[in-house]
């Protein structure tokens, strides 16, 4: 599991220095500590020496490893970071009982070595660290490693939350642009307007919002549409902004009729042509005209939505929320298999189309 | 004021435009309407033409906005501003104390709005609408249509191909790279690799990117960081990015090594 860890890990984060080292000083007490009372049997000098000596060694060993984790920063490629820092500690233990006992010898006593039963001492305590130290090195670094994975699946989640969170939004985004109060109040506006002419077309208008409301409202609690569904939404759409602005929006739809059962996430269509009314004729003082071509390809379902009206140039700001929003939501049902593509001519209008599976 | 007062409507709207004309009809039947405008445009002109004494203004109009022609009206009219449910326009209006209308247009608050513009015109008040107000609301309109400053991060990058632009949803980018005049867009082109040339340069690119997805790692390079696959580290304080699905490898120079430091 250790030899195939990646190199680096590809994030930075802000790990916290001061909890990681004093987990590992204290894991290095306990033993230690531990290691002392299991020494105590057969130990010849004071208990305290001991203690001292089994801590040293085990901070001894703590700071071997803590060195070589990021010390030199650079290695050969063929040398593992782990495996330098378990071979450290290793190395670490012998020379620092050495160090230990040279130091602690008593001014003109013998060296310890002639000492027999210091001899004795210095070589249990090399013994016990270099059959502990690498081992609990070792366990740590797989400790570590384990806990990349674990935070990594955790991102893993977490993104999978965040996209569920957007499909949230999305349906959030739908009840918006449905019930937009604007739309709602200029087409009430219009209706109101109508009437008070004794206008013959005022129940023509009412029958067209009232398919509209009706088409959308049931939309908003379901996962997925048809695109016949659709096409019952977009109709009255467009036939209430027509009647709004007659100078300045003409339309024609070519469906295929093996299209129509094909399924999508809700207003697919809806926020394709409210794009290109929005973004394209509205703010056009000359208006344009909208195309809706739907075609069957074999497995494939394609809407395209064209206009001849302001392009991207003049509402590139504007343009995104709703598109933005489809685009996430097609990815969510579909991943890669769907895309949405917008091209624009050079001077005027844009093209959107939606290329997805063919559902039914 | 001798002569009968006049008047001039804008609506992109036609039935909207003849309805206000009729109720007015009934609630000011002495006053002319001299000119109906189509947009913000046709509403400076045929104002510069005919001088009204009022303007009735539709607040969204294409090009030229109401706000837009009042800005050029001034106060040589008195205006009313007419607007369809949107509550920020409308905070502002009443903020300024300038006169305003709700779409569908109720008879009794048209003609309230009629008897006080009646009252100025005769004891011949100068219209409220100062420069300072009109600047101030456009600025305020301007700011919440390009979406109030929220989430102002780059979405979708424009690419030109021959007389196509292709837009290009801002997650699909792999990575960024600029080659001497242009930048260079590697994306994902429904899963597939692709290429793409835009103009804008990519430090004017790199400040619109979400911080949180997009890494410049390298002088000339951004790098969308869930594209990436693996970092591999050099000897020599560098070290080269592969991207997932791909096989280009691009290079990480000292200064933004950190971004990849072992946890």
């Amino acid at each position: 599991m250790l030899d195939v860890m990646p190199e680096l890990a590809t994030t930075a984060r802000p790990v916290g220095i001061v909890v990681k080292t004093t987990r590992r000083v204290a894991v290095a007490l306990t033993m230690s500590i531990g290691v002392g009372l299991l020494m105590m049997h057969g130990w010849i000098g004071s208990p305290s020496s001991l203690f001292l000596r089994t801590i040293i060694i085990g901070l001894s060993a703590t700071t071997a490893f803590a060195l070589f984790e990021v010390w030199p920063r650079r290695l050969p490629r063929w040398l593992q970071r782990w495996a330098l820092q378990v071979v450290a500690v290793g190395v670490f233990m012998p020379v620092t009982t050495l160090l230990i006992y040279i130091v602690s010898t008593r001014r003109g006593a013998p060296p310890f070595w002639e000492d027999s039963s210091r001899m004795d001492g210095w070589t249990h305590l090399t013994f016990v660290g270099l059959l502990l130290a690498p081992w609990t090195a070792l366990g740590a670094v797989v400790r570590q490693k384990e806990a990349f994975a674990r935070d990594q699946s955790l991102s893993f989640a977490l993104e999978r939350s965040e996209l569920e969170r957007q499909a949230l939004d999305a349906r959030l985004h739908l009840l918006q642009a449905q019930v937009a109060p604007h739309f709602l109040f200029n087409t009430l506006a219009n209706v109101q307007a109508l009437v008070e002419a004794g206008s013959p077309h005022a129940s023509a208008v009412l029958r067209s919002l009232t398919a509209y409301l009706r088409a959308a409202v049931p939309l908003l609690h379901e996962p997925a549409a048809t695109i016949e569904r659709e096409l019952q939404l977009v109709r009255p759409y467009l036939e209430l902004m027509q009647m709004r602005m007659p100078d300045r929006l003409q339309y024609a739809m070519n469906v295929d009729q093996g299209a129509l059962n094909v399924r999508c996430p809700p207003t697919t269509l809806l926020t394709l042509v409210e794009n290109a009314v929005r973004h394209g004729i509205d703010p056009s003082e000359e208006g344009g005209r909208i195309d809706i071509d739907i075609e069957r390809r074999g497995e494939r379902c394609v809407v395209r939505v064209t206009d001849t009206g302001a392009g991207l140039h003049e509402s590139a700001n504007g343009l995104g929320t709703g598109l933005t929003t489809l685009r996430e939501r097609l990815q969510l049902i579909f991943g890669d298999a769907a895309q949405l593509r917008l091209t624009s001519g050079a001077r005027r209008g844009v093209t959107v189309e939606v290329d997805m599976p063919a559902h039914t | 004021m001798n002569a009968r007062a006049t008047a001039l409507i804008a609506d992109d709207e036609p039935l909207l435009r003849d309805a206000l004309r009729r109720q007015l009809g009934i609630v000011w039947p002495e006053l002319e309407i001299v000119a109906e405008a189509r947009n913000g445009r046709e509403a400076v002109r045929l104002f510069d033409e005919r001088h009204p004494d009022i303007c009735f203004l539709d607040v969204h109009m294409p090009g030229l906005s109401g706000v837009d022609a009042a800005n050029h009206i001034g106060r040589r009219a008195h205006l009313v501003f007419v607007t369809a449910y949107d509550h920020y326009a409308v905070q502002a209006f009443a903020q300024g104390a300038l006169d305003y209308l709700l779409k569908p247009v109720e008879q009794a608050r048209l003609a309230d709005t009629v008897s006080r513009l009646k009252a100025r015109l005769q004891s011949s008040r100068p219209a409220i609408n100062t420069e300072q107000l009109l600047q101030q609301l456009s600025e305020q309109l301007s700011k919440l249509q390009s979406g109030g400053g929220k989430s102002k991060a780059l979405r979708w990058i424009r690419a030109q191909a021959g007389n196509i632009v292709r837009l290009i949803a801002i997650d699909d980018v792999d990575y960024l790279r600029s080659d001497a005049k242009y930048t260079i867009v590697a994306w994902r082109d429904g899963g597939k690799p692709a290429e793409a040339v835009v103009r804008t340069p990519l430090k004017e690119l790199l400040t619109q990117l979400d911080a949180e997805h997009f890494a410049q790692v390298h002088r000339s390079v951004v790098v969308n960081l869930r594209a990436i696959s693996r970092v591999k580290r050099h000897d020599n304080e560098t070290a080269e990015i592969h991207v997932k699905g791909r096989d280009d490898v691009l290079p990480v120079s000292r200064n933004y090594l950190h971004l990849f430091r072992q946890m």
